[in-house]
């Protein structure tokens, strides 16, 4: 006999993060079956990336992960510059990877502000996007843009960075850790907080890599992959920076990953900064006149760290202009895929903060 | 045994292993006890007259990143979803987008689209004028409608 009571969630509700659909089944609060249903933002960027020239594809990555457009850029860029063989010089390498661990504090702290609302926490994310203002700042002045920067091109930058923005760059460095400490405090000191997240929704090392979850979600559980450092692309092997690891695998694991990245993007930009070297920030191979005449044979692979796991881009050249298969491995789409798994027989309500833990972008899962 | 038709390099130097497609599961399963314990990615490929699917393996232990390609001419491949739990959403997804059936998942439907989608988008031949709506019915479940004529 089953008196359970299906409940649909979604696809537009305060707590999910976009366009989530969730079908659960509850028994009383307790939910005994989820299905996430997604699909409701898909636009086949993949299909798109198939009619358009090489060059012209980045704009479809910027779209994928809407507050971390900087690491999507690198992603594609780093496997189409492998298939057409266009290297970036290396004034150009420094400065990407200053765009992308800028970035990523950035999506970190959405994600926590975005956790905080998600716990009924209305301060941190004021506080938050007070922080995360600042870095959108400076991308205007590098880029033109506050989101969707299409910023990087192929063969290297398509702006180069000025002395002022270095200045205020190191600006920035200099005054956000303290400000960071004080956002840290109104969660680490909030009993409610710890109360709530402490042990809930552990996620097993075992279970989290049979579903191929990746980012500060694995690392909260116990394995240290990270792409930077497992196979550094641009300049990571360079560069001086530790991966943090918790064997816990709970909800406060998980938020205690994040900060700590977020004080390792910190120290990474702060040594990029002062690294940046004289030179040309474009590769004159892929100059603009020219960049719709590159052509692309053979299939590549690379992979990119994102803030929310790994991110892989493969794509298949058949000699032409235009890519013939872009394939997107994104993170959040496997990282969701665990849900069912991890959030089965909890409390209706704990379900949403573990939701809350996964830093969803539906730019990313849906495409 | 496994016959391997032909291992080569691929332009970011990861190992490219062709096999059979009737040998993949059997393959597949010495490959998780090497210790590739992470399926990372099922990539489909239209090639037109036959269908490639790609999957990508990864070792977290040894660090290592190989891929495995088989080739169908029929659509079906078999499922890997006895292996890993990921194969699950990804088969969905190579279903959905190009049609390739997988043989052996439990519950094999779309994952994007709604079910009464027609066509699958990302095959070669996909027809993109033909316009199609999504409506969501009295009880939330996804249907696709079609332009009724000459709309726009």
């Amino acid at each position: 006999m089953s008196n359970l009571v299906e409940l649909n969630m979604g696809p537009q509700h305060p707590s999910m993060h976009g366009v989530l659909r969730l079908r659960l089944k509850l028994d009383g609060e307790i939910v005994r079956e989820i299905e996430p249903i997604i699909g409701y933002l898909h636009r086949n960027a993949e299909k798109l990336c198939e009619m358009d020239y090489f060059c012209d594809n980045i704009v479809y990555f910027d779209r994928m992960d809407y507050v971390g457009a900087m690491n999507m850029e690198v992603g594609f860029l780093e496997a189409a510059e492998k298939l057409l063989g266009v290297e970036p010089p290396e004034r150009a390498q420094w400065i990407r990877v200053v765009a992308a661990e800028l970035n990523r504090i950035a999506a970190h702290l959405v994600w926590m502000g975005a956790f905080g609302l998600d716990l009924g926490m209305l301060t941190p994310f004021f506080y938050c996007f007070i922080e995360r203002e600042k870095i959108l700042n400076i991308f205007v002045e590098l880029s033109g843009t506050r989101q969707q920067y299409n910023y990087m091109s192929i063969g290297g930058v398509y702006q180069d960075i000025t002395p002022k923005i270095i200045e205020e760059i190191k600006e920035f460095i200099k005054q956000f850790p303290k400000k960071l400490e004080e956002i840290a405090n109104l969660f680490l000191k909030n009993d409610i907080f710890l109360s709530r997240n402490r042990g809930l929704g552990v996620i097993e090392k075992e279970t989290a890599i049979s579903y191929g979850v990746t980012g500060p979600i694995l690392r909260a559980s116990g394995v240290p992959y990270d792409v930077r450092k497992e196979e550094p692309y641009l300049v990571y092997d360079k560069l001086n920076f530790d991966i943090p690891v918790s064997q816990k695998g709970d909800n406060l694991a998980r938020f205690m990953i994040r900060l700590e990245e977020i004080r390792q993007s910190v120290k990474i930009v702060d040594q990029a900064i002062t690294k940046i070297p004289d030179g040309p920030y474009f590769n004159p191979k892929a100059k603009k006149s020219l960049m719709i005449r590159l052509r692309g044979e053979g299939e590549v692979y690379a992979r990119t760290e994102s803030s929310k796991g790994e991110f892989g881009v493969y794509i298949v050249g058949d000699g032409g202009v235009k890519p013939y298969r872009v394939h997107v491995r994104s993170p959040t789409f496997k990282n969701l895929s665990i849900i069912p798994a991890v959030a089965k027989d909890k409390m209706i309500a704990d379900l949403i903060a573990i939701l809350g833990t996964f830093d969803l972008v539906f730019g990313e899962i849906d495409r | 045994m496994v016959e391997i038709l032909e291992e080569k390099k691929g332009k970011d130097g990861r190992p490219i292993f062709v096999i059979k497609k009737s040998d993949l599961l059997e393959f597949m399963r010495q490959k998780k006890q090497e210790g590739f314990d992470h399926l990372s990615l099922i990539t489909g490929v239209d090639r037109k007259d036959y269908m490639e699917v790609n999957y990508h393996l990864y070792s977290f232990s040894k660090n290592q990143y190989i891929v495995v390609k088989v080739t169908t001419d029929n659509l079906t491949v078999p499922s890997l979803i006895s292996l890993w739990k990921s194969a699950d959403w990804e088969e969905r997804e190579q279903y959905d987008m190009l049609g390739i059936r997988f043989d052996g998942h439990p519950d094999l439907k779309r994952m994007f689209l709604p079910e009464s989608w027609v066509g699958h988008p990302l095959r070669k031949d996909y027809d993109l004028n033909n316009v199609q709506y999504i409506n969501m019915d009295e009880y939330g479940e996804d249907y696709a409608t079609f332009d009724p004529g000459d709309g726009w």
